[in-house]
C-alpha cells in the first residue's frame, strides 16, 4: 500500500514537472572558453553569406562562435513556437512581422532598442518602425525586401508586343485596363493559340501570362493596396471585406479562373514556389515578386530577363514593404555574447557580406550599396525595387496573433482562389474567421 | 496476495523498471495532455486554467466533428482495402512461386519508407501540372485539389503504403497453419474456395485480429503522409483527419488546450474501438490448434 502511495506521488510529481517549460540550455561555453551562440534563419543564400561574415566576427571576438541552423520557411515558425515553448529556442533567431508581436508580448525577446540604442540610426527607418511595438524595438533589422517588382521574360514580351513597364489593371473600367489584354497575349495553349484568340484551350496552357495566386507578399497585398483597399485595420483586426479589396480579389480570381492567364489554384495553393519554377522553366512571361527571388532568378533563368515596376492599379503602384529582424532570445544565458552577435548583424561590416553577393538587400543602410553595386556589376537593373518603382505602400502584416488569424482565413482563401466560393462570400467568412482567431 | 506481503513486495520490485517506463512514457503524457486540456495556452504566453471551456469550444467547433467524420470515412475505406489486398498478396506469396522472396521485400518497401517522403513523392506523381500520373494519362486531373478526389487519392496512397506490411503478417499466419489441415479438407472433398472460407480464414483470425487492431489505430492516427499530400486539410477540409486537426489547432492556431481535448477524445475513441474489436474477436478466435 505504501509502495502504491509512493508510486502515485512520483507520477504526480513527474506530471507537475512536465507541465513546467524546460530551462534554456545553461552551458555558456564548450569547455574551451569559447561561447557558442546559436542562430536560426530560413534563407540558405543569406546563411552562406553569413558564414563569411561570422568568420570575420570570430576573428574580432575569438571567444564567441556562431552556429547557424537553416530551417525551411514552410516549417520555420511551427518549429520556433515549439522551441520557445520548451525553452530550447536558439539564442538569436529571424522573425517576420506576423510572428514577432506574440513573442514580444510574451517577454521572449531582448529589448534591442534599449540594449543597442546607439546603433538604431544605422538601420532602415521603415524596418525599425515595423518592428517597434509599444515604443520598443524588438530586433535588429537584417533584411528588407524593398518594393515588389515584375520579373519578365524578354523574348515572350517582345513576341507579344507588350511593354512590361507600362501595365495598369483596373477592375471597374475595362478601357483603362492595359494589363489584362497584355496577359492574354502572353498566355498560350499547346497549339500556340493565345488566350485572346478563339479556340484557346485553357486545359492545355503551356505558357502563363502572369502569376496571380494566393501569395500574400507578391500578389494580393499589392493588388488590395493598389485598388485603395486595406487588409488590416489600425487595431490589427482583419478588414479586407471592403469594396476596394473585394474588387481587387475578384480581379485576381478572374485572372485565374475566367481568363486563365495565371496558373490554377490547384497548382499554387499548396506550392508557393510553383509560379517561380514556371517562370524559371520559361513557362511564364511575367512573374511579380520581390528582391527575395532576385538571386533565384539570376541563378536559375537560362533566358534573357528583365525587371519592370510592379503592376499599377487604380490607386497607383502600392507595394507591401517587408523586413526581417534577428531577435535575441531573452531567456538565453549567453546574453552578452548574444548582444555582440546582434550588434555585429546590425553593423555595416557584419551586414555587408549579405549585400556584397547579392543574396538579399540588407536592412543596414550603409550595407545596401554593396547589394546594388553587385547587381549593377551583373548587368541587372534593380532600381524598381527602390524609389523608381513607386513610393506608396500598404502596411505589412502586423499584430501578435496575425499567424493564428491567417491560419483561420487561409482555407477560405484557398477555396476563393480555386473559384469554388464567391469572392464576396469568401471575404466576409474569412474576415470573421480571422478576427475570431484573434480573440 | 494480501496474505503474502513479502512476495508482493518482490513482485513490485521486479516490476518496478517496467512500471517506471509505463508511468513516465504512458501515464504521465496522458495526465499532462488532460491537464493541458483545462488550460488556455498559445505556446508562448503564460498558461491560464479555464476548466472545461476548451471542451465546450471543441464541442461547438464544427471542424472537429467534421474531422472525426473524415477520419471515419478514411478508416472505412483504408482498412478493408489494405486487409483484402494484403491477404490476397499473402496468398500469392505463400504459394512458393519463383521470385516470392523478391516480391516480399518489394511489397514491404513502401512501409519501410518515411511516410512524409512517401507523401512528397506521391504529391509529385499526382501533381496536376507536370505530374507523372497525368502525363501517363495524357489529361489533367486535379487528384489532390478536387474535393471529390482528394480523400480517395490520399486513401489510395495509404493503402499502397500498408499493403506489404499487412501481407507480411498474413504470410506468417498462413505458414502457421499445418498443411495437414488443408490436406484433410481436400480429402473430404472441399474445393479451393471452401477450403479458404472454412479452414484458412478461421485459422487466420488471430492474425486478422492483430492486423485490424493495429491497422485501425494506425489509420486513426494517420498524419504525415496526409499532411505531405494535402497540407492543411485539403480542399474544403475533405482530408482534415483528426491527427492533422490536432496538429493545426496546437501549432498553427496555437490553441494548445483545445488540441489537448481533441487528443483525449481520439484516445478514448481508440480505446473503445480496440475493446470492441477485442470482444468481437475473443468469441470467434481459436489460438491453439491442438485443442
Amino acid at each position: 500500500m505504501r509502495l502504491r502511495t509512493v508510486a502515485a506521488a512520483a507520477i504526480a510529481a513527474l506530471a507537475l514537472a512536465a507541465c513546467s517549460p524546460a530551462a534554456p540550455p545553461s552551458t555558456p561555453s564548450d569547455g574551451s572558453g569559447t561561447t557558442t551562440v546559436s542562430l536560426r534563419l530560413w534563407d540558405k543564400q543569406v546563411a552562406a553569406a553569413y558564414e563569411k561574415s561570422f568568420a570575420e566576427f570570430s576573428k574580432q571576438n575569438p571567444d564567441i562562435k556562431v552556429e547557424m541552423t537553416v530551417v525551411p520557411f514552410a516549417d520555420y515558425f511551427t518549429g520556433l513556437r515549439l522551441d520557445v515553448a520548451s525553452g530550447t529556442a536558439a539564442d538569436v533567431y529571424w522573425i517576420n512581422s506576423s510572428e514577432f508581436g506574440a513573442l514580444a508580448d510574451g517577454g521572449k525577446l531582448i529589448d534591442v532598442g534599449k540594449e543597442l540604442a546607439g546603433d538604431v540610426g544605422g538601420w532602415v527607418p521603415a524596418a525599425v518602425e515595423q518592428y517597434t511595438r509599444a515604443g520598443t524595438l524588438w530586433g535588429v533589422p537584417v533584411l528588407t525586401d524593398g518594393r515588389i517588382a515584375v520579373y519578365y521574360n524578354k523574348a515572350m514580351v517582345a513576341a507579344a508586343g507588350v511593354d512590361p513597364t507600362a501595365l495598369t489593371w483596373n477592375p471597374t473600367d475595362p478601357a483603362a485596363d492595359t494589363f489584362l489584354p497584355a496577359a492574354k497575349k502572353l498566355t498560350r495553349d499547346s497549339t500556340g493559340r493565345t488566350a485572346d484568340q478563339p479556340g484557346f484551350d485553357p486545359g492545355s496552357v503551356t505558357q502563363y501570362g502572369f502569376n496571380a495566386g494566393r501569395d500574400l507578399q507578391a500578389i494580393f497585398y499589392n493588388f488590395v493596396g493598389s485598388n485603395g483597399g486595406r487588409f488590416q485595420a489600425p487595431d490589427d483586426t482583419f478588414a479586407f471585406a471592403n469594396p476596394q479589396s473585394q474588387q481587387a480579389f475578384q480581379y485576381m480570381v478572374d485572372l485565374i479562373n475566367t481568363h486563365h492567364v495565371a496558373p490554377s489554384a490547384a497548382d499554387t495553393n499548396d506550392n508557393p514556389d510553383f509560379s517561380r519554377d514556371q517562370f524559371l522553366q520559361g513557362k511564364m512571361a511575367l512573374f511579380q515578386s520581390g528582391t527575395y527571388n532576385l538571386k533565384n532568378v539570376a541563378d536559375g533563368a537560362t533566358f534573357e530577363w528583365g525587371i519592370a515596376p510592379m503592376l499599377a492599379g487604380p490607386a497607383g503602384r502600392v507595394s507591401v514593404v517587408n523586413s526581417v529582424i534577428a531577435a535575441g532570445n531573452a531567456d538565453s544565458p549567453r546574453r552578452d555574447a548574444v548582444l555582440k552577435v546582434l550588434r555585429w548583424l546590425g553593423s555595416e561590416q557584419g551586414a555587408s557580406a549579405v549585400g556584397a553577393e547579392g543574396s538579399a538587400l540588407p536592412a543596414v543602410t550603409a550595407a545596401q550599396k554593396g547589394y546594388f553595386d553587385y547587381w549593377a556589376g551583373m548587368g541587372v537593373d534593380t532600381r524598381f525595387f527602390g524609389a523608381d518603382g513607386g513610393s506608396a505602400s500598404i502596411p505589412a502584416p502586423s499584430g501578435p496573433k496575425f499567424g493564428a488569424g491567417a491560419t483561420a482565413y487561409e482555407p477560405i482563401f484557398k477555396e476563393m482562389f480555386a473559384g469554388r466560393t464567391p469572392v464576396a462570400e469568401a471575404l466576409q467568412k474569412a474576415q470573421e474567421a480571422g478576427n475570431a482567431a484573434l480573440r | 496476495m494480501g496474505g503474502r506481503p513479502r512476495e508482493t513486495r518482490i513482485a513490485y520490485l521486479l516490476l518496478a523498471p517496467s512500471l517506471f517506463g509505463v508511468a513516465v512514457f504512458l501515464v504521465l503524457p496522458i495526465l499532462v495532455v488532460i491537464g493541458l486540456g483545462m488550460q488556455r495556452w498559445d505556446l508562448i504566453g503564460p498558461r491560464t486554467f479555464v476548466g472545461f471551456d476548451n471542451v465546450v469550444a471543441v464541442a461547438e467547433d464544427g471542424r472537429f466533428a467534421r474531422s472525426l467524420l473524415v477520419t471515419a470515412v478514411f478508416v472505412a475505406v483504408v482498412i478493408p482495402a489494405q486487409t483484402v489486398l494484403g491477404l490476397g498478396a499473402a496468398l500469392l506469396l505463400n504459394r512458393g512461386l519463383r521470385g516470392s522472396t523478391f516480391f516480399r521485400v518489394l511489397y514491404v518497401l513502401p512501409w519501410i519508407c518515411a511516410p512524409l517522403v512517401i507523401g512528397v513523392v506521391w504529391r509529385w506523381i499526382l501533381a496536376p501540372t507536370d505530374g507523372a500520373l497525368n502525363a501517363l494519362l495524357g489529361r489533367r486531373v486535379e487528384w489532390l485539389a478536387d474535393p471529390a478526389l482528394a480523400l480517395p487519392s490520399v486513401a489510395a496512397v495509404s493503402v499502397w503504403t500498408q499493403v506489404g506490411y499487412v501481407a507480411l503478417f498474413f504470410v506468417a499466419g498462413l505458414r502457421a497453419i499445418p498443411p495437414s489441415v488443408h490436406e484433410a479438407a481436400v480429402l473430404d472433398g472441399a474445393g479451393p474456395w471452401q477450403t479458404f472460407r472454412r479452414i484458412t480464414l478461421p485459422l487466420l483470425r488471430p492474425t486478422l485480429f492483430f492486423v485490424l487492431v493495429t491497422g485501425v489505430i494506425s489509420a486513426f492516427q494517420t498524419f504525415d503522409s496526409v499532411y505531405a499530400l494535402t497540407p492543411k486539410g485539403g480542399p474544403q477540409g475533405v482530408t482534415d483527419v483528426v491527427a492533422g486537426r490536432i496538429y493545426f489547432e496546437a501549432f498553427e492556431s496555437r490553441a494548445v488546450g483545445q488540441a489537448a481535448v481533441m487528443a483525449v477524445v481520439l484516445f478514448v475513441l481508440l480505446v473503445v474501438v480496440t475493446v470492441a474489436q477485442q470482444r468481437w474477436f475473443s468469441r470467434r478466435t481459436t489460438y491453439d490448434l491442438s485443442t
